[in-house]
């Protein structure tokens, strides 16, 4: 009996804990930017940004084509280019489309 | 590793998610949730149909879990200890058996989507445990359905916050855990009191 309503208590409490803990992180992630990974395409980056994905085609030199669902990885291989590099061109191009869109660079 | 499963989902679809998750389902730990995630989000975006993936991602899961099953069931004991090795450290197939054995179905069911860290096992033991095929089916095919169908949901529901919505649900699993263990023991607890009255 005691050993039950310990176990209760404990299932109770965890659930308010982990509840919490989901509802603050929820919170403080809608203020952050969804990072830019190497996995992503152009136009994943494109969407999960909010920035038209041919400006970011454009700024890594690659003619728009929305069909090209290849990674940053992918590209920067084809390219033969560092990933890191690639990368941070895309953060480049998604702040200028924002800031030039008028919206603070997501 | 992680990075190249997530970029075989986005650049070749379905097959490739259906692929990935029966891999998983077998026991080789890959982030599937984020997989899930991810291809909902490219359904939200154009790229991927939602029934077709939720069909790869389910089909993908149950053919993986009856392939544990069949282990289990029909490799024996080395085969299933064999496997623990490679994929599974750590995890105790004795109590994980005991498990399957308490929880039966539903065991089955909750181990696809709330406690999926443990499906894997479930589906080792339940074969060894000789649990009934046809009721491991069953149950199996609800919980990854229902699994699919709530993780893809998130992706397409919070398309352009991904990664985010990865590390929340974390959390968000556990407190469900939390909660059903809660309502059980609930249960329980005033079952017993009912008795002690009586």
């Amino acid at each position: 009996m005691l050993v039950l309503g310990l176990a209760f208590v404990l299932a109770i409490t965890g659930t308010f804990v982990f509840a919490y803990r989901a509802g603050r992180q929820a919170r403080r992630i809608r203020a952050e930017n969804e990072p830019i990974r190497a996995w992503m395409s152009i136009p994943f980056i494109a969407h999960t940004r909010h920035v038209p994905a041919p400006v970011l085609f454009q700024a890594i030199g690659l003619q728009a084509e929305p069909h090209d669902r290849r990674s940053i990885r992918h590209i920067a291989h084809d390219l033969k280019r560092p990933v890191p590099d690639l990368m941070a061109q895309v953060q480049r191009a998604v702040d200028a489309a924002a800031q030039a869109s008028g919206n603070q660079p997501r | 590793m992680s990075d190249q499963l997530l970029s075989a989902v986005s650049q070749y679809g379905a097959p490739a998610l259906f692929l990935v998750v029966a891999i998983a389902a077998v026991g080789v730990p890959l982030p599937i949730t984020l997989l899930l995630i991810v291809a909902g989000s490219m359904v939200a975006q154009g790229a991927m149909n939602l029934w077709w993936v939720i069909v790869a991602a389910s089909a993908g899961s149950i053919l993986g879990d009856q392939a544990g099953y069949a282990i289990g069931r029909w490799g024996g004991q080395a085969a299933v200890t064999r496997l623990s090795r490679w994929f599974g450290k750590g995890v105790d197939l004795q109590a994980v058996e005991a498990k399957a054995r308490a929880w039966g179905g539903p065991g089955i069911f909750i181990t696809r989507w709330v406690l999926s860290p443990l499906g894997p096992w479930i589906n080792l033991a339940s074969g060894t445990a000789a649990f009934p095929w046809r009721q491991f089916v069953l149950w199996d095919a609800l919980g990854e359905i229902t699994g699919a169908a709530i993780y893809i949901s998130v992706g397409r529901i919070f398309s352009d916050r991904v990664m985010a919505m990865d590390a929340v649900l974390g959390d968000v699993t556990w407190a469900i855990a939390a909660l059903l263990a809660a309502v059980i023991l609930g249960y329980q607890l005033v079952a017993y009191l009912r008795r002690a009255r009586a």
